[in-house]
């Protein structure tokens, strides 16, 4: 063999035991949301317009096919009447239909209320627009696509609208936010025409970018989030000033994820440990001698440094059986005293 | 073999589609914000290289490695005069052939599957494909590119020791005979590579063209246990064939 043979031998199989290795540790292991690729995140976000405050992604079809979900739908019946009139209203059956979703919220303004869902999977779209128009939804035209919209959404004032925006993706949401996700396909990334979309927001990309891996995720400004929820007063002021949050799931055997908050200051965060850490104290000695309350509660652990806080936890299938059995039987009753 | 004229060709055939590959994802990366769109619809970086393991592999780079490489076996000795060296050695010919085709399947394997490596690194992560997710395929596509690679080189072993011009003979089998029988329905198809190789392909069959429009209405999937009987077959009764035609044939080394 000729040393350039050698050589060549070398690099190829080189190249080869790299790649495969790499491979194998991506699948069995998984890498985290960006290590191979720059902008991340998944390829909805293309149409989820720049401004979003709060931005989510769960893998629906992972989720509901989850031992977790499987073991709580036969263990505890559970009321879904909300995914039977979403099915009802819009044709969309969230178990057999979608794959995946990302969903986006705007803070309220008159031009663009409310949010959007992006839903990835196999649609009817006949049924789908028969069903809405059924319950007073008109189409529309916009820019080649039909737009089907409902002045009001479970009487709530505001334009509602559903669009296939390609096929297998259903954008449904805010008239307005679907309409800008349509501009966004049709045109693309255009910062100069004032059309952007998502990622070209650095903030929230690189929160995104932050996330471990997982079949559920949601990231955004906390403020957004708790104007939402519409906290009492007394409540809101006590939470200590969080810019921005994270939350990473996986769904499986369980769930095992971590909390991300960050504050505005460094202050801020040791005030939120604290309160956190108060909350884990009282927990645990809540949990007592109860071994199914005790294991979620050492699963839990506070990290993070400087501004960020965070609270990872690990809650194994077991836990639910327990609980399950708890409420099939009854609480324990506390020793006496 | 691997140093011969033809390693210029090879580069190029081979160093392609890497190149295509990382100047995509360069475009892609610098352009398009890490998508790629075809009539308005996001393409997967899965779904890319799914389409360049048909295309460029399957059609292309496997079979035409086989033609150039597999009909040179013997035919390469010929024309240099060193085959007398070879029939002059204490072995038999057929193993000098066998020895030689061994040598072929590494020299290809070593060549096209880092190829395949590194383009599935470039196009994979492109758009919202994973790695992870994506990584089967690429042990499948290894399996089948390393077999398509013995099957050929079979064939075209035989071609090269049984009949005269073998490389013209071996371009019309691969580029004339294999494509136009898979196109109708019929028997016909069972005497081709391309028929068992394509059944153990993952990806779904591009329709780039009214041929492969046509291709995927007589695509004919045998099991995957039958393909690999198929091709078993086929390189067993190739390597037999080619074996006997050393054994027996006298070659006349022109002065």
């Amino acid at each position: 063999m000729t040393t350039r043979t050698r050589y060549f031998v070398i690099v190829s199989l080189l190249v080869m035991s790299v790649g495969l290795g790499s491979g194998m540790v991506a699948y069995y292991v998984g890498f985290p949301a960006g290590a191979f690729q720059g902008r991340g995140g998944p390829a909805e976000l293309e149409y989820v317009p720049r401004d979003a405050v709060v931005l989510a992604y769960a893998d629906v079809r992972d989720v509901m096919s989850s031992d977790l979900r499987q073991r709580l739908r036969s263990a505890i019946p559970m009321r879904e009447d909300g995914q039977r009139e979403l099915e009802e209203r819009i044709g969309i059956n969230i178990e057999t239909d979608i794959q995946r979703v990302v969903a986006c919220l705007y803070r309220e303004t008159s031009t663009r209320p409310g949010g959007m869902v992006l839903a990835r999977g196999i649609f009817n779209e006949a049924k789908i627009e028969g069903l809405m128009r059924e319950h007073g939804a008109h189409v529309e035209d916009y820019k080649t696509k039909r737009l089907i919209v409902a002045e009001e959404n479970h009487g709530v004032p505001g334009e509602f609208a559903l669009a296939f925006v390609e096929p297998g993706l259903v954008a449904l949401g805010s008239a307005g936010v679907v309409r800008t996700s349509i501009d966004l396909h049709q045109a693309g990334n255009n910062p100069q025409a004032g059309i952007e979309s998502v990622t070209g927001n650095e903030e929230l990309m690189n929160l995104v970018r932050s996330l471990e891996t997982g079949n559920a995720w949601a990231v955004g400004r906390f403020d957004a989030l708790s104007s939402h929820a519409r906290l009492p007063e007394p409540v809101a002021s006590q939470i200590p000033a969080i810019t921005w949050f994270s939350v990473s799931t996986h769904v499986n055997g369980g769930i095992r994820g971590v909390v991300r908050a960050e504050t505005r200051d460094d202050e801020a965060a040791n005030n939120l440990r604290d309160v956190v850490r108060g909350f884990l104290a009282l927990g645990k000695l809540q949990a007592g001698s109860r071994p199914e309350i005790q294991a979620v509660m050492q699963s839990l652990e506070l990290g993070g440094t400087g501004r960020t806080v965070a609270l990872t936890f690990d809650v194994p299938l077991q836990v639910f059986d327990v609980i399950h059995g708890l409420m099939k039987n009854g609480l324990p009753k506390p020793p006496a005293h | 073999m691997l140093w011969s004229r033809r390693s210029v060709f090879l580069g190029i055939v081979l160093g392609g589609p890497v190149l295509l590959a990382a100047a995509l994802r360069l475009a892609v990366e610098l352009y398009s914000r890490g998508f790629i769109r075809i009539n308005g619809a996001t393409v997967s970086g899965s779904g890319i290289f799914g389409l360049m393991i048909w295309l460029l592999y399957i059609r292309f780079i496997v079979p035409i490695l086989g033609v150039f490489f597999g009909t040179s076996l013997i035919a390469d000795e010929v024309d240099d005069k060193t085959i007398t060296y070879l029939f002059t050695r204490p072995i038999p010919r057929g193993a000098v052939l066998l020895g030689k085709y061994l040598a072929y399947v590494v020299c290809t394997v070593l060549l096209v599957l880092p190829s395949v490596i590194l383009v599935f690194f470039l196009i994979v992560p492109i758009g919202d494909s994973s790695v992870a997710s994506a990584f089967p395929f690429l042990v499948t596509d290894l399996a089948m590119l390393a077999l398509g690679l013995v099957g050929y080189g079979a064939i075209f072993a035989f071609v090269g020791t049984r009949l005269k011009r073998p490389l013209i003979i071996g371009l019309v089998f691969a580029f004339g005979w294999e494509p136009l029988v898979l196109l109708f329905p019929g028997y016909l198809k069972r005497l081709t590579v391309a028929y068992y190789l394509q059944a153990l392909v993952k990806h779904e069959m591009p329709q780039d063209s009214a041929v492969s429009v046509l291709l995927q209405l007589f695509h004919e999937v045998p099991s995957v246990p039958a393909s690999l009987l198929g091709l078993a077959v086929i390189v067993g009764l190739a390597l037999w064939g080619a074996g006997r035609a050393v054994e027996n044939r006298e070659y006349v080394l022109e002065q």
